[in-house]
């Protein structure tokens, strides 16, 4: 669970900020504009003799409503994240469901870089436009009035103009199932977008298109990646046997065909053990254990057509691997921080592979009936 | 009245389409404006007899695009 609100903090510092700044920032620096121009003609009015606090670019006057507006958004986001996340909750959704959603953010992420890279007319479509009287409606109110609730008014309004990567984030927040955790999401992301924001916001005046230019490709670059592991934890969570993050378990199987115990090292690695098989101990009962990075072992070969007891212990692990789940029988169990939770598996036909994972894709492993 | 769709290539996002639509504000005889990113289009209806085909390409342009 972490995990992800870490991810959606990451998603916001690293593409959050630039994006929305591509869709919203006109709003705030269009009303910025209309202060330093409000504040020019008034001090000319005055016979120029005192520069209002808002007609000096850079300075504290621009901080404010920059500021305002920031937080106008990150409370209005933090709401919308509660109530999507109580839609997701309403839904119950399941781990194949969560796994597919998030799926679909992934594609949708990677369309958006493609989209920024400009690579086929086609990915333009993987951004929503807003309809005509929305955008006409915040237009006007940005070039209105230069009352401190201006820059407050229009945060709060950016809800209705989310960016490719915000629309995203919501889409997670439906998929947490939970008001708080979906909250949380939007929250870590419109905090973790917002430095960005700020400085663009603040320097939009002077370098405006070409600064948007030079981090478009890095921007799209990055969310590119997230989009691809997004995806991948996607197939994890639909409890998919192909994924990136499956890579190594496939190759350890292609190393010990067969074998129901077995230790092994890769040619060239000197670092000893990468991955161990692990046989049922006593029988039916077998042991993983479940750490902040995954869980070990993360194949294990037990016996077909018997109830397996699958012992699962943690030791101050607190990452989302603590939420387990075998997408295949709709299982899914809260860990404890510490201790050991005993799930019990029924008897599967040989051949069977259960692949197991936690809530949010991130960790894996498979269970294989022989 | 007049309906001319102008191509606009260079618009980038929808933040673009937002920009361009607002020129409603600034030409007087603009009577509907509709931009669309994912088209990379800007669509006007006006009075010719208060506004030019010219003066439109002219605030475009005015806004750092490309009227085709």
């Amino acid at each position: 669970m972490d995990n992800v609100i870490v991810a959606a903090f990451v998603t916001g510092i690293t593409t959050g900020g630039l994006s929305c700044m591509a869709v919203q920032g006109g709003l705030i620096t269009t009303s910025l504009a209309n202060r330093l121009e409000a504040g020019l003609q008034s001090a000319a009015k005055a016979g120029g003799k005192k520069k209002p606090a808002q007609a000096r670019p850079g300075g504290a006057g621009l901080a404010q409503p920059i500021l305002l507006f920031l937080a106008a958004k990150l409370a209005v986001y933090t709401l919308l994240g509660f109530l999507l996340g109580a839609l997701g909750s309403v839904l119950s959704l399941s781990a194949v469901t969560r796994g597919i959603l998030q799926a679909g953010i992934g594609i949708f992420m990677v369309g958006n870089a493609l989209r920024m890279f400009n690579v086929h007319p086609i990915f333009r479509y993987f951004t929503f436009e807003p309809p005509a009287r929305v955008t006409r409606y915040l237009r006007r109110k940005s070039k209105s009035a230069d009352s401190p609730l201006t820059p407050l008014m229009l945060g709060a309004l950016t809800v209705l103009i989310p960016c490719g990567v915000t629309q995203a984030m919501m889409a997670l927040a439906v998929g947490s199932g939970s008001p708080w955790l979906g909250a949380v999401i939007l929250f870590a992301f419109t905090l973790g977008a917002s430095p960005v924001f700020f400085g663009l916001t603040y320097l939009a005046t002077r370098l405006g298109a070409l600064l948007e230019k030079n981090f478009t490709r890095v921007v799209a670059l990055v969310l590119l990646v997230l989009g691809v592991l997004t995806f991948d934890t996607g197939l994890n969570l639909m409890g998919s046997p192909v994924s990136l993050s499956r890579i190594p378990q496939l190759v350890a199987e292609a190393f010990s065909p067969g074998q129901s115990l077995q230790t092994y090292t890769l040619p060239g690695q000197d670092n000893g053990i990468i991955q161990q098989d692990a046989a049922p101990q006593g029988g039916e009962v077998v042991e993983i254990k479940v750490t902040d990075t995954g869980y070990s072992p993360s194949r294990v070969r037990v016996p077909a057509g018997k109830t397996i007891k699958l012992n699962l212990t943690t030791n101050d692990t607190y990452s989302c691997a603590r939420a387990f789940v075998i997408p295949a029988l709709d299982l899914s169990a809260l860990l404890p921080a510490r201790g050991t939770k005993t799930l019990e598996i029924p008897p599967q036909k040989a051949g069977t592979r259960l692949q197991f994972a936690c809530s949010m894709g991130m960790f894996s492993g498979v269970i294989i009936f022989q | 009245m007049v309906k001319k769709v102008f191509k606009i290539p260079d618009m980038h996002c929808a933040n673009c389409v937002m920009r361009l639509e607002g020129i409603e504000d600034d030409l007087q005889g603009i009577l509907e404006i509709r931009g669309s990113y994912h088209r990379q289009t800007l669509e006007v209806s006006y009075d010719e007899t208060l506004l030019s085909e010219e003066e439109i390409r002219e605030a475009i342009a005015g806004l750092g695009y490309t009227a085709q």
